[in-house]
């Protein structure tokens, strides 16, 4: 009983561990227009994609118009909802946070 | 070299005194008007090229490089269609001298080595031929990836500490490659760039030694050295190319340089 105790203590550690590892960069945000679509990409410093992030997109009048959440590839992409200048946010929890300012002379 | 014994001898030695004068420190010279590229910072960068002695800002022609391109997520992109010629002079120096720049638009994350490789440039002092092949890398966006990334060159310098984000202080750590392979007991000639932007006041060497340091790489091609002064640092590893160039009818040698551009920033 005690070793399997143990054995559970250690893998909790070594998933917290690994788990902070990935947390203790900034997070980064882009964003580009190609074919009246918009393409967003998560990542890390190191070029890990954020995965199960948050994204909201605000309007030019800072109202959100949509929501979703990044794939395993760090991506969310939408149909241009507005031909104005659109912030989008992304959230990657542990107060990880980035914006981006998508400028209506992009699109 | 196939040449007599008496003959190898005598071109060592021509070669070996040639590289012992600090004055003949000749640097390829890439540099970017920015390295670290934020999502505020304007796009649009300038890359200058150049040839001349760092520290005492002495100029020599470049002429159009053979090669000028930029490596970006496994791509490589030639900019020798849009480098526009244009002119520099340092120290005492009356005249100008070729040099050349272009202007280059960031459009994803991620690490650009921005390479040149020049026409080799005949030093008679030497009675050698120069060739330079150099690089400098620009972040952008905050995707640190691709710093790491041979372009594959016949000599080039891989960093392996970040190239840029770099305090004044901080080391700079390099593997020396020559056809790919780690190159062991090369010499590394090590300058300032006098004219780097933000210089308050241009440094004087007290002797000659001061210009140029020297370390040599170790067994695995490595090499360190700590970065005093903020601005931008230019390392150069020279060896002599197994590849000869006719000159007049003879067979000259080459000294292949790799070189790298790094920027410190004092630690506010």
């Amino acid at each position: 009983m005690r070793n399997i105790l143990h054995w559970l203590t250690l893998l909790f550690v070594l998933g917290s561990l690994t788990a902070s590892l990935a947390w203790a960069h900034k997070v980064n945000l882009f964003a580009y227009v190609e074919g009246g679509t918009v393409y967003t990409e998560s990542y890390f410093p190191d070029g890990k994609k954020v995965e199960g992030g948050t994204i909201e997109v605000l309007d030019a009048g800072g109202k959100k118009i949509l929501e979703g959440k990044t794939d395993a590839q760090g991506a969310f992409n939408f149909p241009l909802p507005k031909k104005e200048d659109l912030t989008i946010l992304l959230d990657a929890t542990m107060g990880h946070k980035n914006s981006f300012i998508l400028k209506k002379s992009e699109m | 070299m196939h040449r007599t014994p008496c003959l190898a001898a005598t071109a060592c030695l021509t070669v070996f005194l040639g590289f012992a004068a600090p004055a003949f420190a000749h640097f390829g010279t890439v540099v970017p008007s920015d390295d670290i590229v934020s999502q505020q910072d304007p796009k649009k960068i300038q890359v200058a090229l150049k040839f001349l002695h760092p520290m005492e800002g002495h100029y020599m022609d470049l002429a159009k490089p053979k090669q000028f391109g930029v490596l970006h997520e496994g791509n490589k992109t030639d900019l020798l269609p849009t480098a526009v010629e244009t002119s520099g002079k340092g120290g005492d120096q009356k005249k100008g001298f070729t040099a050349w720049k272009v202007e280059y638009t960031i459009k994803r994350p991620g690490d650009y080595i921005f390479y040149m490789e020049p026409e080799p440039y005949w030093e008679p002092a030497e009675d050698s031929f120069i060739v330079h092949y150099t690089k400098v890398c620009v972040n952008a966006l905050g995707k640190e990836e691709g710093w790491d990334v041979p372009v594959g060159l016949e000599t080039e310098i891989i960093p392996k500490t970040r190239p840029y984000g770099l305090w004044t202080g901080n080391v700079f750590t390099g593997q020396v490659l020559v056809k790919g392979k780690p190159a062991a007991d090369v010499d590394v000639e090590i300058e300032y760039l006098n004219e780097s932007k933000g210089n308050p006041k241009i440094v004087q060497p007290p002797s000659d030694p001061f210009v140029t340091q020297v370390v040599k790489t170790d067994a695995n091609g490595m090499f360190t050295y700590a970065m005093p002064r903020a601005g931008w640092w230019g390392f150069a590893a020279l060896s002599t190319a197994d590849w000869t160039i006719k000159k007049d009818g003879a067979d000259k040698g080459v000294e292949i340089g790799a070189v790298y551009w790094v920027r410190t920033t004092d630690m506010k």
